[in-house]
């Protein structure tokens, strides 16, 4: 497996059999996880029919001040049977609830699996407001200000003068963050990263260097991505103290990436996933390496063992005299 | 096999050969004990002068000989942080084995990555000649395995970057 899928499989589960048209109604309590300290319930807690999922997650403070809540409803509120549920009504020990009757669900087939599909993804949407926000100020500012076609290299402009700018910060994992800086002809996400491991630290650094050269190299379509150990980035410094542990990972999102309203999903899609992402290869890398010492270590036993020195059968077996000729055995 | 390689593993591989010349002896010390006796130094009439083999700076064999066993202690080469974790990781997987290696001692000789104590019952045991080419089979392969790795690394590091990258188009 080599990508992470953003949507969460086992809620995708659950309502693809819920909405089918042969469901059965059991009564469900599942609680499920996902990254970045995410917890969901699936709960019928009054009628069968109607279904609760709950989301918790670690940040939703700061989702919800740059507008979660506001994007929640815009993608699950046209739904006649759908409440959303939040603050003081929603489930206790969760962020927010979405309320289904499924009974009262009278959409189509491919209506079905859209809503599917986007339950699925609850995750994202709610880390998506932040990213959009940003994209919008981006909009806005570079209708001000114009970019410069012939300053490609973005030396000099707006956007390295343009500090004031508000910075959009996420304690998505407590120690960890992300910040999101919009400016007139890009939007820059910076991911802070923390690796309690040495070896996951030494290890990350070749991961980001294969990021950095990517786009050098052969992808030219991606956006940029600058990583730096220890220094805080330029464009945080204000609000980032120094720890001399973090590390910082920049990627620098260009128009193409914001211009369209599908290119716009598809960037937060696997923006959001990028320390997931990021972290779960470096553990497969070392699950792959002690595999190869377990195969090694076996080959090298192999080797010893042929230095054993083999000890005859039939020798031992036979009759064993001294030299003169006398036997051990009494007869 | 690189120019200094063979010099190198054909030394290692004489002086092992000379040193590999073992008999069973009792302590002088303790009644009724019968130990390796480089492992506690006890009676230096019995101790032979240690060898140095080195190839380089960061690639050396010590051999420490005496009257009932040898100690091979090798040290691998790690010319950057990636290697050295790889050569620690590696190391550890086989210290934690040792009891599968028969010769091999769980902690290594300090200054070295690994060792191996090779005793009187050991070549009862196994065959001389076997034993010499297991530990120079061993040298080799471990360099070999150590470098194959940092390739691995830096190709899947490459891998996985390229195609989450691709994603964004």
């Amino acid at each position: 497996m080599l990508q992470l899928e953003p949507q969460n499989l086992l809620i995708e589960e659950t309502f693809a059999s819920a909405l089918s048209p042969n469901y059965e109604f059991p009564s469900l309590d599942r609680i499920l996880t996902d990254f970045d300290f995410t917890t969901y319930r699936i709960s019928t807690p009054e009628d069968k029919g109607k279904i609760l999922l709950s989301i918790g997650i670690k940040c939703w403070s700061d989702l919800a001040k740059y507008g979660s809540l506001e994007l929640l409803k815009e993608k699950y509120g046209h739904y006649s049977f759908i409440q959303i549920l939040s603050e003081g009504s929603c489930e206790p020990g969760y962020d927010v609830s979405l309320y289904i009757d499924i009974n009262n669900c009278t959409l189509n087939n491919i209506e079905k699996a859209e809503l599917v599909c986007q339950l699925s993804l609850l995750k994202r949407n709610c880390f998506a407001a932040p990213f959009l926000k940003a994209f919008k100020r981006y909009e806005v500012l570079s209708r001000e200000n114009p970019a410069d076609p012939n300053n490609i290299y973005g030396e000099d402009s707006v956007a390295a003068t343009n500090n004031n700018e508000e910075v959009l910060k996420l304690d998505y994992r407590g120690e960890e963050s992300i910040f999101i800086k919009p400016s007139n002809d890009r939007v820059t996400v910076i991911f802070s990263t923390v690796f309690n491991d040495e070896t996951d630290k030494i290890f990350s650094k070749i991961f980001l260097q294969e990021f950095s050269d990517a786009r050098k190299r052969s992808i030219q379509k991606a956006p940029q991505v600058i990583n730096s150990h220890k220094d805080v980035p330029l464009e945080i410094q204000h609000i980032e103290k120094p720890t001399g542990e973090k590390t910082y990972i920049t990627f620098v999102l260009f128009p193409r990436h914001l211009n369209t309203e599908d290119a716009k999903w598809n960037t937060i899609t696997h923006i959001q996933m990028f320390r997931s992402y990021f972290h779960y290869h470096i553990k497969i890398v070392k699950c792959y390496l002690h595999q190869r010492m377990r195969y090694r270590v076996q080959s090298f036993t192999k080797i010893l063992n042929r230095a054993k020195r083999e000890v005859d059968e039939a020798e031992l077996r036979s009759e064993r005299k001294t030299a003169s000729g006398r036997r051990f055995e009494v007869r | 096999m690189s120019q200094s390689l063979k010099p190198y593993l054909t030394a290692v591989r004489h002086s092992l050969n000379s040193s590999l010349c073992l008999q069973d002896f009792s302590s002088q010390l303790v009644e009724r004990h019968n130990y390796p006796e480089i492992e506690n130094k006890r009676s230096p009439e019995i101790l032979l002068n240690p060898l140095h083999i080195s190839r380089n700076a960061s690639e050396r064999v010590l051999i420490e000989p005496s009257i009932n066993s040898v100690r091979v202690s090798i040290k691998i080469k790690q010319s950057d942080e990636i290697e050295e974790i790889l050569v620690d990781k590696f190391t550890r997987f086989l210290t934690k084995r040792a009891e599968n290696f028969l010769i091999l001692r769980r902690v290594p000789v300090e200054g070295y990555d690994i060792s191996f104590l090779l005793t009187n019952y050991h070549q009862e045991l196994m065959m001389k000649q076997k034993l010499v080419d297991f530990i120079i089979e061993f040298m080799e392969d471990v360099d070999k395995e150590i470098s194959e790795m940092k390739l691995f690394l830096n190709a899947r590091a490459r891998f996985v970057a390229e195609s989450y990258l691709n994603m964004f188009d």
